[in-house]
Parts: C-alpha cells; structure tokens; sequence
C-alpha cells in the first residue's frame, strides 16, 4: 500500500491542489489566444456602458456619479467581473451528457475541487493582465486613478475573493442541476440577465429605480460585483456599510455553500439511480 | 446567369436540408425563443434604464433608440441563422479537415460554406427584432415616405452585407491562426457595441465604430432611415461600404485560402 | 482471504417511459404516463478471488456496464449487494476509491492537450503516490507498455491504440488492488490489442491485481482470462473456465470470403455451411480444426480476392451455447421510445 497514509490529509490535500491548478495552467497556456479573446470580450461590455454613461454625464454628475466616477466604477467591474467569472455549469452540463463525469466520481477527489483549481489557475493571471491594463491606463487617464490606500486594497481584495467563491458556488450548484435537466445552463444564463441589473453591471446600483435596488438588496446579486467594486472607487466609507457588506457576503457564501451540498448529493444519488 | 440558376438550386437544397433537420428539434425552438424574447426585454430595460437619467441618447430618443434596438435584435437573428452556423463553423473544420470535403465539390467554397448550415429556427429573432421596430416606429409618431422604406430596406441589406464581411474576414483568420476557437467572441464582443447608436459614444469610441471596426453602419444607418436622419449621401456612402467590405472580405478569403490549399491542408 | 469482488444478487431496474410516436402520443404520455421496467441487471451472483482475472462477455446492451457501474459506485443496486476490495462501492467513499481503477476504452480520461505525463503527475498527487513508488512503477510501466516518447506529446496527437496504453499507465500509478475495464481494446488496431492484452497478463503476474474487463471481443478473453462471466438480457448465462465453454459451443470458424468469379451456392456447401450468401460476398461455418484447411481448399479451388478466417461473434456463441432463438434476439431490440436507455 502507498505510504499515502503516512501523510496528513491536507498535505495529501495541498498536493492534490498544487497538480489540479498546474494541469489547468498548462492547459490554458497552450489556450492563451483564445483566452486572450475571452479577455476582449470581457472588458468590451464595461467599455461600451462606459461609454454611454461617460455621454449621459457629460452634461454633470448624474445621481452623484461624474464622468470619472463612471470610468473608476466600470474598471471595477472589469476587474471585479473577470476574477468572478463563472463558467463551470457548461462543463458539467457536457461531461454528464457525454460520459465523461463517471472517472471523476471513481477517484478520490470530490469533481469541485478539479473546478476550484481551474478557476483559480485562470482567473489569477486574467485578472492580474486587468488589473496591469488599469494601471497603466491611470498612467495616461487621470479620470480611472484611484488613490493608494492598502486598508482599502486589503478590503476590496477580500471582498473579490468573497465575490468569486459566492458566484462559483452559485454557478456551479446551478450547474449540478444538469443531473436532473438539459436546461440547467439556461437556468445559469437566466440568472445572468438579472445580474446585468442587480448586480451592477449596467450601472451603479444607486441609480436604478428604488424598488428594484431593494429586490437585489434581498439577493446576493450586489455581494458578487457592486460590492467589491464600490470598495475599490471609495464609495464604501463608513464602517457600518463595510460591516453590511461583508455581512451580506458571508451569509450568501453560506447559503450557497449549503445549496451546493444539498444539489450535489441529491444529484448523487439521483446519478446513481438513473445513469446518465 | 447559369451560375447564378445554380447557385439558387444549391441555396434552396440547403434550406430544405436544414428545415427538415431542425423540425425534429421543436423543444429547442421553444427555448431560443423564450430566451430570445427574454434578452430582448432585459435589453429594452436597459435602454428604459439609460432614460431615467437623460432626455436623449446622443439625440435619439426613447423610441427612436428602441427601433435601433430592434434592428441589432433582428441583425443578430441572421447572425444565429445563417452566420454563426455556416461560417462561423469554418475554423473546427480546418482542424477537423472536414474542409477539404467542401474544396472538392463544384461549388465556390465560401458561398458553400456560408450557407450550407442554417439553424432555420432562429429566424423568429429576425421577424421578433423587426417587429419591435415596427412598433416602436408607430411610438415615435413618424410618417414615413415610400422613399424612407426604400432606403431602409437598402441599408437592412448594406448591414447584414457588412456584417457578413464581418465574419468572413475574422474566420479567414482561422486558415492562419488554427488553434483558436473563438474567433467568433471577437465578433460577440464589439458587436455589442452596435445597440446603441454610433452618436451616443463619446468621440474616440464614435471613430472606432464608424472607421475602424465599422460596426456603425449596421445598425445606425438602417435605423437612421427609419428615424429621419438619412440622406441621399449617407445612404450612397452605406451602399459604398458595403459594396467594399464584401468585396474586401472575399478578397482576404481567397489569399487565406490559396494559402491554405498550396500549403497541403 | 476475503474475495476481491462479491456480486450477490445485483440488480438494476429502471422505469422508462413508454409513449407512442407522434403528438398524440405525447400528449397522452402527458395524461397518462405509463412506464415499462427495464431490467439492465437481474440477479447477478458470482466472486471473483484476489489476483484473478475474469472477462465479462455479452453482446451490446447486455447489462455489462451496468454491472462493472455497481461495482465501482456509479450507481447503487436496485435489490442485492456488492462489495470489492473489502468496501461497499456505493458508500465506500474515498478509500474505496483509492484501491480500484476504473479504465473506460472509448472515453477519454488522459488530458486532452498536453502529454500522458502531466496526467500521470496528476493522478500521483490525486492518489498520493510517494516519489519513490511513482518513480518505480512509471517506469514500469513504461516498459511494459513500450510507451517510450509517447508520453511526451499531446495525448491529442497520439493513436488511439497509444492513447489507450497511456491510460492504462495513467490508471495504476496507484497500483489499486482491483483493475476495472470497459471494453478496453475497443476500436484498436491489431498490434495495440497485442500489446495491452500482454501486458494485462504480464501485471496481473507481477503485482496480483484482480481484474475485471467486459468485452464483446472473443479474443480479449483468449490471452487474459481464463474465466468467463456471460452475462446477456442482465442475466448471468455462464460462469466458468473458457476451455469448458469452448467445449460446450460447437466450435466452428467462420470463413469471410470475397469471391473474383461467380460461384453458386451449393458450390460453396462443398466446403462448409453457407451462414450467408451475398455475391461476390460469402460466409461459411466450418469446424474450428479444419479451418485451415478448408481456406488452402478454397483459395486454391476458386478464384478468391479476399479471404479472413474469424471467431464467430459473441452472440452468435451465446445463441449457439444457450439455443436462444432468433425471436428472443429480435425482441430484445425492439423498444418504444424510451428515454432513458440502460447505460
């Protein structure tokens, strides 16, 4: 027998770990074109509500926002929305539909964690190229600086890491879904259109109608975006917002943690009963 | 004129092939439709969104902006008819090699090609997207000059002709840059850009749009007929650059594809 | 010594819905569902002992893989019990799964675009494989399997037949106590059968795995296993030594010819039974002995373009072994349209 048993679980863990994420770095290395595409496409949705917000303000601030309030918000969604980018229901969604799922349920290792590595070995870098562009286009555009402040980096960096395992957890419980039905990526697709609203993607959660900022009060569409990003233009300040704020974030991680759970063993034993 | 005869028979064969495959799939209609209906509303919500805080989108108004709208939506059904299907295949059959099945028949290869999957269904985004233009046409309370519908249903064709250039010029790419998959995201990407018209961006973008990556002509022009911003000159000019992004494009496919052939595949 | 495999009374049993063709029958399927019960696995029994090699055979849809799935907690029994390596499969979790291998032949579990050995680098930290145990039985298995610079390019670049002997590699780096395989050599080309067909044996020897492989492939069984599981319609026909079984059949060969001139039927009853008469094709059942000859007599005789002696397929050794009729086959194939089909 190997000497496995020699070791603690979490070295055994770790190491697991280390070779899921170097596998996926490999990987997308040799995708690194395609990736860079993806990366196009991801800032081009920002760039262009940009834009027209940049054109709406250019008579003065619209509901406390500036131009430049408008271009910091959206390069904090570029980056934010790039280090919580969800892609996995997809790939549950093909391996179950094409047999591929059955060796990741025979070895010892639960399938979320080869997802876990995945993300984290892609999103690391794409964001980091994001966060570079940032940088150097505050070099040239005073309108996206952002003043140097490590507490708040601090924050906002916890707060993306937050983001992105609530939307990780949300995409790919939804994703398990495809246990049951063919239709589970459009259930993830539709949660994505009200995200465009709700979470902040399309604007500033300050000017939507009131009514339906207090909707995606209720959910955790602010948690995965506006958020994170509102931390990183400084319009996070009081301590009682960050308290709600982190607050909000741990308890969807919770709830959504706990969805996981549920959907992945029900849809265990669902596999388990039917097949395929 | 014999080529052209023949060329219709091939297209009508296509149609009828793929007409008689997707009748099997009626689910899947249901649900393109559904979702198609559903992006439609998220992105009229949008636009409602954008007007709560202005009067005017680079002077277009409320419905003047949501024909513009319906435009993109029925542009985008051609795209997930005939374009993303046919051509937008091109780059898995270079690496398949299921290409060099089409360059031995005696069909010109990017008209082959272009058409020889449609994903028939998708068609109800077109009449969807027109539909909503024609009703938020009726909103703007325009009258409209045959001369205007003329000019519309011109420049409706100048874009998909552009938009087709488009597709051809990003998949030629695919000959030379084999391993990449995506090349259609990179139209997803800037064709967003099009809901909008090309006078609601801020300057550097509007010159983007308009010379660069000619997005505007898509769905400013033929909206701009309907709303009473097109003249003679605009529309000639359309029909010029639409006239030579095809021929650009076809141009481009050829040198990919000589290279291609002379390289053994 | 416990067995290595225990399967007491395995079943699988699933509803499928039956519905007639057309919207009528769909909307009456809405109304009234009726479903039909499938049984996949029916009361399978049998023991495999430690360091044993056993073939599992039936034709398609026999309830193979629904098997070899309960015995590697894909799916859990509808009635009976199964235990392999001392765990039940279903609830054995981790450390059951860590002393098996499960090698599937048409799917794909090697990383698709980079070389054989980044998966096996993987599956050492997967399994938690010391350095030391890795190092020895890469290398191992290397050898044995000839893999040589295969395991430095792109598993997409490589043969099927040098996909699959990477797979096998990638599967027992772990060295698991239980080896597990689906239809292992399907679609490969001679030389690559040959090869993992050695090498199976060759392990078994060195190491003492129990091995469990399905098959419809005759052939597979001939170099691995000396014991034979038939399993058809899920029911176990057969569980013996392969001699008896080859003992029990009439043993014949069957003569694949493509004929250059035209030959009449009962010209070629001269040389054997006429299975099947389809000009210029034609196949003839001889005894299994007396191939040899019957093919110099023909090849001599008539003007033959092409001629290959082969094994009669399984289920024409199941028919012939258990006088199933031809009716029973044809029923079997008949479905309604059945949303789920037994994997």
């Amino acid at each position: 027998m190997s000497p496995a048993s020699s070791r603690t679980p979490f070295a055994t863990f770790r190491d697991q770990y280390a070779e899921l994420m170097r596998s996926a770095f490999l990987v997308d290395l040799q995708y690194r074109a395609s990736i860079a595409i993806w990366l196009i496409w991801g800032v081009t949705e920002p760039i262009i509500s940009l834009g027209i917000w940049w054109s709406i303000a250019a008579g003065g601030a619209v509901d406390g926002y500036t131009r430049e309030g408008f271009a910091r918000y959206f390069f904090g969604v570029a980056l934010v929305n790039q280090a919580t980018l969800s892609w996995d229901a997809w790939n549950i969604d093909r391996w179950i539909r094409e047999g591929e799922m059955n060796h990741r349920l025979t070895r010892p290792i639960a399938p979320i964690h080869e997802a876990i590595a995945d993300n984290v070995a892609y999103k690391t870098p794409t964001a980091t190229i994001i966060l570079t562009m940032w940088i150097i286009a505050s070099l040239f555009w005073p309108a996206v600086r952002i003043p140097f402040e490590p507490g708040r980096w601090s924050l906002a960096i916890i707060a993306i890491v937050l983001a992105a395992a609530i939307r990780f957890l949300n995409g790919y419980a939804t994703g398990l879904l495809a246990f049951w039905t063919t239709r589970a990526t459009a259930l993830v697709e539709l949660q994505f259109g009200l995200s465009l609203f709700l979470s902040g993607r399309i604007a500033p959660l300050s000017l939507l109608p009131p009514r339906v900022a207090h909707v995606a009060e209720y959910l955790w569409f602010p948690y995965v975006l506006s958020f994170p990003v509102e931390i990183l233009t400084g319009a996070v300040t009081t301590s009682e917002q960050y308290l709600r704020g982190f607050a909000g974030q741990a308890i969807w991680l919770a709830i959504w943690l706990a969805l996981y759970l549920v959907v992945w063993t029900r849809g265990r034993r669902h596999y388990g009963a039917v097949g395929g | 004129m014999k080529r052209f005869t023949r060329a219709m028979i091939v297209l009508r064969a296509f149609w009828q092939l793929n007409w008689l495959e997707e009748l099997q799939y009626r689910g899947n209609f249901v649900a393109s439709l559904l979702g198609t209906i559903f992006w439609l509303v998220m992105a009229m919500l949008t636009v409602a969104l954008y007007f709560r805080h202005t009067p005017q989108l680079g002077g277009w108004g409320y419905w003047d902006v949501v024909v513009l709208l319906g435009i993109f939506n029925a542009l985008a059904g051609v795209v997930e008819t005939v374009l993303r299907p046919g051509i937008g295949h091109l780059p898995t059959d270079v690496r398949s090699g299921a290409l060099d099945l089409v360059l031995v028949r005696p069909v010109d290869a990017q008209f082959y090609v272009s058409f020889r999957r449609l994903d028939v269904w998708r068609l109800a985004d077109v009449v969807l997207g027109l539909a909503v233009s024609g009703y938020a046409f009726v909103q703007t309370g325009r009258a409209i000059s045959a001369w205007e519908l003329i000019a519309f249903a011109v420049t409706f064709a100048v874009a998909i002709a552009v938009v087709y250039a488009i597709w051809v010029t990003l998949m030629s790419f695919a000959f030379w840059f084999v391993a990449v998959e995506n090349m259609a995201a990179l139209f997803d990407a800037v064709f967003e850009a099009a809901r909008y018209p090309v006078s609601a961006y801020p300057g550097a973008l509007r010159f983007l749009f308009v010379y660069l990556i000619p997005i505007a002509w898509t769905t400013t022009i033929p909206a701009s007929a309907l709303t009473g911003r097109l003249n003679p000159a605009l529309a000639t000019w359309a029909a010029a650059v639409g006239i030579a992004a095809l021929g650009a494009s076809r141009l481009l496919w050829r040198v990919a594809l000589k290279r291609y052939t002379s390289a053994g595949g | 010594m416990p067995s290595a495999i225990v399967a007491t009374e395995l079943s699988k049993t699933y509803d499928v819905k039956v519905r007639d063709p057309g919207i009528k029958g769909a909307l009456a399927a809405l109304a009234r569902p009726r479903y039909r019960q499938v049984r996949a696995v029916d009361n399978v029994s049998f023991a495999i002992e430690r360091g044993d090699a056993v073939a599992f055979l039936g034709p398609n849809g026999a309830g193979k893989t629904t098997t070899l799935k309960m015995l590697t907690g894909l799916l859990f029994p509808t009635a009976g019990q199964a235990q392999v390596a001392g765990y039940d499969p279903w609830s054995g979790g981790n450390p059951f799964r860590q002393r098996i291998a499960f090698v599937l032949g048409n799917k794909q579990q090697l990383l698709w675009d980079l070389p054989p050995e980044e998966t096996f680098r993987l599956n050492r930290a997967i399994y938690g494989v010391s350095l030391a145990d890795y190092t020895t039985r890469r290398a191992e298995l290397v050898e044995l399997l000839l893999l040589g610079d295969l395991i430095d390019k792109p598993a997409r670049q490589l043969s099927l037949g040098e996909r699959m002997k990477c797979e096998l590699a990638a599967a027992l780096l772990h060295q698991p106590e239980v080896l597990f395989l689906d239809e292992p050599t399907l679609g490969l080309d001679l030389e690559a059968q040959q090869t993992i067909r050695t090498f199976l044996g060759e392990y078994r020897r060195r190491h003492g795995a129990t091995i469990l492989l399905t098959s419809h492939y005759m052939a597979d069984v001939t170099a691995l296993a000396s014991r034979v599981l038939i399993i058809n319609r899920g029911r176990l026909l057969y569980d013996g030594e392969l001699s008896e079984l080859v003992a029990r059949i009439a043993p014949i060969k069957r003569i694949e010819l493509v004929l250059s001139e035209t030959v009449s039927r009962a010209r070629l009853e001269e040389y054997g039974t006429v299975a099947h008469y389809a000009p210029p094709r034609a196949t003839l059942e001889v005894p299994r002995e007396t191939a040899t000859v019957a093919s110099t007599r023909l090849l001599t005789d008539l003007d033959v373009a092409d001629l290959s002696i082969q094994d009669p397929p399984i289920e024409e050794v199941i028919r012939i072994a258990f006088g199933e009729t031809e009716q029973d086959a044809e029923e079997d194939t008949v479905r309604t349209d059945v949303r789920r089909a037994p994997p």
